[in-house]
């Protein structure tokens, strides 16, 4: 998990790879992401993360899709 | 409070306070329970992915979003210098503490020295990216690697 200062950079660093790029996240999405993922890490009472919940807080940062997935479809739990 | 909880919580405590990973000895002293019934816990922590742990199997590799080893993504606040796992954990440390200081990485493809002030808020305006090769349900493949 690393950070480019363009998406030139990222392309170029792929490209020198061989790899497909996943999703470029802008700084203040990252920040969003964070804040709902770690914002409550020293609470001793934060209840260990579901992979529904784990989910729901890409979603809510607009995270989508496969690609984001923490548990894939077929064998998430309802 | 399960022995398990409050060893974790100890353990991110002292990242918190000293961004250094704490051993089980330390943490056994700050709990006051003896060294073994730590080092048991440890191994629950680990099994359950609190922590991950070097080639020793003690020493805190990673306690996210806690570095326990020097990497190129830091965080720095109050005078106390934390090391991240990763780009996006770089973020993580901040919104963790709750407070502002600030971030350090860099391009990867270019090298150039990234240098983000963050308050409780967020970061300063930047139109930086932040890049993940691996999809989510490979991450704990190769945590290390992801």
């Amino acid at each position: 998990m690393l950070f480019f200062r363009s998406e030139d950079d990222l392309g170029a660093w792929c490209r020198d790879r061989g790899v497909k790029p996943g999703p470029a996240v802008p700084v203040p999405q990252l920040w969003r992401l964070s804040r709902g993922w770690y914002g409550n890490r020293l609470d001793p009472e934060a209840p260990r993360r579901t992979p529904g919940e784990a989910r729901a807080i890409f979603a809510g940062v607009g995270l989508t899709g496969s690609f984001w997935d923490p548990v894939p479809r077929q064998e998430a739990t309802p | 409070m399960p022995l398990e909880t409050q060893t974790r919580t100890a353990i991110l405590e002292f990242f918190a306070e000293t961004g250094i990973a704490p051993t089980p000895a330390t943490v056994a002293e700050r709990l006051g329970v003896d060294v073994p019934s730590v080092q048991r816990t440890w191994v629950r922590l680990r099994e359950g992915r609190a922590i991950v742990t070097g080639e020793d199997g003690v020493s805190i590799r990673m306690a996210n979003p806690f570095s326990g080893v020097p990497t190129d993504h830091t965080f720095e606040s109050a005078g106390v210098h934390y090391y991240a796992n990763c780009a996006w954990d770089a973020l993580g440390i901040p919104a963790a503490l709750g407070r502002g200081g600030t971030v350090r990485s860099h391009c990867a493809n270019s090298e150039e020295p990234l240098r983000l002030k963050v308050t409780e808020n967020g970061p300063e305006p930047s139109d930086w990216l932040f890049h993940s090769l691996v999809p989510a349900v490979r991450w704990w493949d190769d945590i290390v690697f992801t």
